[in-house]
């Protein structure tokens, strides 16, 4: 997943939309998702999203998270499929274990739906810059400048923590302890000391980061004083409908099925 | 100009003082490296004189630490900021976002520089960082050497007067090194800016520093020009500082009585050292 | 002892290693040298069996690496890490190293025992906490966890970053022993100082290529390492080189002022 959700450079359709919009947008294609129960609309969502992917230059990328979802959504479906036991029984296996037509419909639907709710979300935090979003939470929304910034730097601190995991792991292993073992239990119990080193690590960053930023000035930042503004376009309205539209659609289908 | 009396620190839940008894006076325009083992104080000092001590480290302060006429204790630690700049020792906790252009924006935008002007600016400190193809490169695609000029760029965006770097070449290799000192002395010449550097490196503070503080404890023990500090080459090894190699021979010549001039701090003085040694005729 | 045949190796943005041939001997000290990024690093792992070669083999003492379990590569080649932290993750010292010896199988009175020997060797209470340590006595704690296992090779990957000069030292100290005692020891550094001091062989890698190889005198006393810029060789090197003569092959402060020494009383004699 490395690198897989960092910001690409660009000047797309998407890339120049205001980043409000793009929150937006995304979240309205999510719920949209949630509204309908018909695969077909959800596999809509998700092919969309995968088109507007390649629109922006990041469509190998967007595709690489629909099928690591994918494989997500794989194993929720095998946890769920045997707990579903009402209607037309498709599979009977023994212990009265059987796998039923409305089972497969809700853990195939649950799967996708994880993928296109997510998708459209993964896909914005690939063409919008993370002080952009601040930027535009401060001066359009007039959110607190600390609350904006705090969650732009937790995301900011994703891959930075991961390259500390992997570090950490690397350094496990050279001591002689076994990752690469099947048993998920017992891989789970190899992992659980590594949050020490993690913790120790995280917690100096943590206060470093916030020294660090509290030294340029951050505490003397409000509303009025970012450079950028973020006017809205005609193409902002374009994003917003789309998504608007294909969301009603989705509500459209769930009422009439 | 920095002025820094009866200075002592001790953080909240230690018993040790961190700095006891500092003082310690640095001029407009100098250029000065803080040496010391590990555990001297070094950044406990750095960071009292851009006002994180006292006001994001609890502790127990005595003495008075004065920058630009400005007590540390009484004036909002933005205002210190406004002449003072830091680069923290760990690079990735220094940036707060995700391109080298927003990172030199984001203290802009902080101080509410006019946004007429910040364009200039991020040009300027681009390319006094020397580094203006970088200037929409995410910072996680950048090598070690790049980030470090970035965090560098970020803080000249804002002209302090005083610059101040914990250990800036850590982890990267003697030529990026020697970039980052060369950055530093176009900066301490051209424009005047005070730099302070705390450096394991001791051959580019020889080459690039005017003046040297060794702290041993969270004591000053010395502080004088690079020649001056490094005449007592085993003392300072005893306190955790490597002398450059060529020191080592002229204080050794010297302890055998073939030598008596000031401490060699460069190899071409070594060489006339050693010349002279070998050839003088009595 | 240590064999890569043709050995390749890349990252997903691209080739870092090209058919690498390289034959270390046992109980030989190696230092690896060269910028930031010139593939080191990648090497050293490479050789540890932490990362696997996607083309040609490295063998230790005849096992290809991809055969070998991390239980067994542990008890062949200890890895210290620039960054102790990452290793540390036990609240004792005593814990930090048995911890290691738990991984390779060694529980009990036999673990107590190592313990207990390897913090003694290293001058460590096995009682203390090691996140309130510095970090140089961190890297020992590190280094401790690593020896316990007793391993043929150990491999240090800029073990002296960011300590200071007698922490430095002490930990080059208990090195140098080991390596007189027969342990095989590969070092990546920057600092040239210390490759002088305690090498034997300097290898100096640029674009994941070996550009210069020997033993320690005859690579840097050697004129092309001071064109390579992100190098910076030994002053003692550059200074016998600037004076020439009988002082150009070389390399330590103590062989420049022994001779020195030697050519002032032989002038005072003639004199």
């Amino acid at each position: 997943m490395k690198g897989l959700l960092e910001y690409c450079r660009g000047n797309s359709f998407l890339h120049s939309c205001n980043p409000l919009i793009k929150i937006a947008a995304a979240f309205i294609m999510c719920v949209g998702c949630f509204m309908c129960s018909s695969l077909i609309y959800v596999l809509c969502v998700i092919g969309i999203t995968l088109i507007a992917g390649y629109s922006a230059g990041v469509g190998g990328k967007v595709l690489k998270i629909f099928t690591s979802l994918l494989k997500l959504g794989f194993i929720l479906l095998l946890l769920q499929i045997f707990f579903i036991s009402e209607g037309h029984v498709l599979i009977s296996l023994p212990f009265g274990i059987r796998v039923t037509a409305e089972g497969l419909h809700f853990c195939v639907l649950l799967a996708l739906r994880i993928a296109g709710a997510t998708l459209p979300l993964a896909l914005m935090l690939m063409v919008t810059k993370m002080s952009d979003i601040s930027g535009a939470l401060v001066k359009k929304l007039h959110v607190p400048y600390k609350y904006a910034f705090a969650i732009t730097t937790a995301l900011r601190f994703i891959p930075v923590f991961a390259d500390e995991m992997n570090g950490i792991i690397e350094a496990q292993t050279a001591r002689g302890v076994e990752f690469d073992t099947k048993n998920p239990i017992k891989k789970i119990s190899l992992m659980l000391p590594l949050c020490v080193p993690l913790l120790v690590s995280s917690v100096k960053r943590i206060e470093d980061s916030s020294t660090s930023a509290l030294l340029r000035g951050f505490s003397l930042r409000t509303y009025k004083s970012g450079v950028k503004t973020y006017p809205f376009h005609l193409r902002d309205a374009a994003l917003l409908s789309v998504a608007a539209v294909t969301s009603a659609c989705g509500l459209l289908i769930g009422i009439l099925i | 100009m920095i002025s820094i009396k009866d200075f002592s620190f001790t953080y909240k839940g230690s018993d040790v003082p961190a700095l006891s008894g500092i003082n310690l006076e640095i001029e407009d325009g100098d250029f000065i490296g803080i040496i010391g083992g590990s555990g001297a104080g070094k950044t406990t000092l750095a960071h009292s004189i851009c006002a994180v001590i006292p006001h994001y480290r609890p502790g127990d302060f005595y003495g008075s630490v004065t920058v630009n006429g400005m007590d540390t204790i009484d004036t909002p630690p933005e205002d210190i900021a406004k002449i003072t700049a830091c680069v923290m020792q760990d690079i990735d906790s220094q940036m707060t976002t995700s391109v080298v252009e927003d990172e030199i924006l984001f203290g802009l935008e902080n101080f509410s520089v006019p946004a007429e002007e910040t364009e200039q600016r991020i040009t300027e400190a681009l390319e006094e960082a020397g580094i203006p193809e970088l200037r929409y490169r995410n910072l996680n695609t950048l090598s070690g050497g790049q980030k470090q000029k970035a965090a560098i760029a970020a803080i000249i965006a804002l002209k302090p007067k005083i610059l101040i770097l914990d250990e800036p070449t850590g982890e990267l290799d003697p030529q990026s090194s020697v970039r980052i000192f060369k950055m530093l002395k176009r900066l301490n010449e051209e424009h005047g800016v005070t730099v302070i550097v705390i450096e394991q490196k001791i051959m580019l503070l020889c080459e690039y520093a005017k003046k040297l503080a060794v702290l041993n404890r969270g004591r000053l023990l010395e502080y004088g020009s690079v020649r001056e500090v490094l005449k007592d080459a085993a003392r300072l090894k005893e306190t955790g500082v490597s002398c450059p190699r060529v020191t080592d021979i002229s204080e050794e010549l010297r302890r055998r009585g073939l030598y008596t001039g000031p401490a060699a701090v460069n190899v071409d003085e070594a060489a006339e050292i050693v010349k002279g040694v070998c050839e003088a005729d009595d | 002892m240590i064999e890569l045949s043709n050995v390749a190796f890349g990252y997903a943005e691209g080739p870092v290693i090209n058919n690498l041939n390289l034959q270390l001997e046992k109980g030989s000290f190696t230092a690896i040298t060269g910028g930031n990024g010139a593939g080191k690093t990648t090497m050293v792992k490479l050789i540890s069996g932490l990362l696997k070669p996607t083309s040609g083999c490295v063998r230790l003492c005849g096992t290809d690496t991809r055969e070998l379990k991390a239980k067994n590569r542990a008890k062949l080649c200890g890895f210290l890490f620039q960054n102790p932290d990452r290793q540390i993750c036990k609240t004792s010292v005593y814990d930090e190293i048995g911890f290691s010896l738990s991984c390779i199988g060694i529980a009990g009175g036999e673990a107590d025992k190592i313990i207990r020997e390897t913090a003694e060797m290293l001058e460590l209470d096995t009682k203390s906490e090691p996140f309130s340590l510095s970090k140089g006595e961190r890297q020992k704690v590190a280094l401790a966890s690593v020896l316990a296992a007793n391993p043929e090779i150990l491999i240090l990957d800029e073990p002296t970053t960011g300590l200071d000069y007698r922490e430095c030292m002490r930990i080059m100290k208990i090195v140098a022993d080991l390596n007189n005692s027969g342990t095989t020891v590969i070092m990546v550094s920057h600092d040239m100082e210390i490759v002088a001091d305690f090498a034997k062989r300097v290898i100096v890698f640029e674009g994941g290529k070996i550009i210069l190889d020997g033993d320690c005198r005859s690579v840097l006393t050697d004129e092309r390492l001071r064109c390579i810029s992100s190098v910076l060789p030994p002053q003692a090197a550059v200074l016998g080189q600037k004076l020439g003569g009988r002082f150009s092959g070389l390399f330590t402060t103590e062989e420049i002022i022994s001779d020195c020494i030697l050519q002032s009383q032989c002038r005072m004699h003639n004199a």
